[in-house]
């Protein structure tokens, strides 16, 4: 009988991470701790129900986030109306092409950061896992319980968002 | 030459998320169109730019993860705050502190009291018995012969209206109380105090005492734990 990688193994090296996605999501150090601590719990929990060869990043992360969006920071962060998710009605190659997007190289950090952080929570999660944790849009989509096409018009309104505060700060 | 990259094909790219039968005559475009070469330049700098600006966060408390046969503990080290205890199949989340100095309270209250233990055995097959229709389960009473730890004797405890019985076990000069519950409410730790858990036999022991956490582990495998 084979058996797959243990929890320890899959779980521990992804500490770090989760904390600092877990921080970025509640904002507070604590409340942080505890998210981790009970994605643990659950995550521990619930391997018998994981599948061994899929993701198991994508599997812990999208615990979190549901222990996040259930508790009670998360529920009071979390927008009652759906974001829209339609994907066109962007004219964002036009856009994009500004002359105005070459200045992030340069950007001031800390707008950079206050504008990712005043983001509404949908979009400012898929920036933080495509760009800081570096998932790929499959990866994303498994941890959001999202399509893929959502991942990828969910992505271009966040950054068309951060462009635009941008602009409005300078 | 094909037609100017879509907003989202210019994401794509950027995210590294173009399929590879795409990627050739997308980068030949890009090769030939200033416009979309900018724009996706834009957002791979803006990618940058975000991985750059955010701060990382780091716990300051460092996870430890400790595998024993069937057992598996999952606690933020070094700090009394939070402790989780998984055992077995069921976990128990150790809320903050307050019940951890409960139970290393009542340890030093029972040794401080006159009459520590009603039971006076040293003698297992006298212990076991005596908690029969006193608590409502069977209590394993090992043989410690050969190990370090003698029994001392017993008692019946009331903790959070629980019943459980109580074994008061020395090692040299320490003593030790070792708790044995049906099942748990959350326990906490206390700085003062080494306290190790575990479940066997379908309860849970917790045993408390002023030695070192690698005497609780000799004792807690002589229950079986
Ligand atoms: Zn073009």
């Amino acid at each position: 009988m084979t058996e797959g990688p243990t929890f320890e193994a899959l779980a521990l090296p992804l500490f770090e991470p989760l904390y600092n996605y877990a921080r970025w999501l509640a904002r507070d150090a604590e409340e942080a701790e505890d998210l981790v601590q009970e994605t643990y719990l659950k995550a521990f929990r619930g391997f018998g129900s994981f599948t061994a060869g899929t993701n198991f990043r994508a599997w812990i992360y999208r615990i979190l986030r549901n222990t996040f969006l259930t508790s009670r920071s998360g529920l009071r962060g979390t927008p009652q109306v759906s974001i829209d998710d339609d994907p066109d009605r962007f004219e964002g190659l036009a856009e994009a092409a500004t002359p105005e997007t070459i200045f992030f190289s340069r950007a001031n950090a800390a707008a950079l950061q206050a504008a990712i952080e005043a983001l509404p929570l949908p979009f400012r999660e898929v920036i933080l896992l495509s760009d800081v944790e570096n998932f790929s849009y499959k990866e994303i989509a498994e941890t959001l319980s999202i399509p893929v096409g959502t991942v990828t018009s969910r992505l271009l309104r966040a950054r068309a968002k951060v462009r635009e505060a941008l602009r409005g700060s300078k | 030459m094909m037609q100017d990259l879509t907003a989202e094909e210019v994401e794509r790219y950027a995210d590294g998320e173009i399929a590879p039968e795409s990627l050739p005559e997308i980068e030949a475009h890009l090769r030939d169109c200033s416009r979309c070469a900018n724009a996706v330049l834009g957002v791979m700098q803006m990618k940058r730019a975000v991985r750059a600006a955010m701060p990382r966060f780091t716990p300051k408390r460092p996870l430890v993860l400790r595998k024993r046969a069937s057992q598996t503990f999952v606690w933020f080290a070094a700090a009394a705050a939070l402790i989780v205890i998984a055992i077995g199949s069921e976990m128990l989340v150790l809320s903050r502190n307050t019940s951890a100095r409960e139970l290393a309270d009542l340890h030093s209250t029972i040794l401080a009291s006159a009459n520590p233990i009603d039971v006076v055995s040293t003698d297992r097959h006298t212990v076991k018995p005596w908690f029969e229709g006193r608590v409502p389960f069977a209590v394993n009473v090992p043989d410690l012969s050969a190990t370090p730890f003698r029994l001392i004797g017993g008692r019946v405890v009331f903790w959070h209206g629980r019943p459980g019985a109580y074994l008061l076990v020395s090692k040299g000069a320490h003593k030790i109380s070792l708790f044995v519950f049906e099942s748990l409410p959350s326990l906490g730790s206390t700085p003062q105090m080494t306290i190790d858990e575990w479940r066997a036999n379908g309860l849970t022991y917790v045993a408390v005492g002023d030695v070192s956490r690698d005497d609780l582990e000799a004792l807690r495998r002589a229950y079986g734990g």
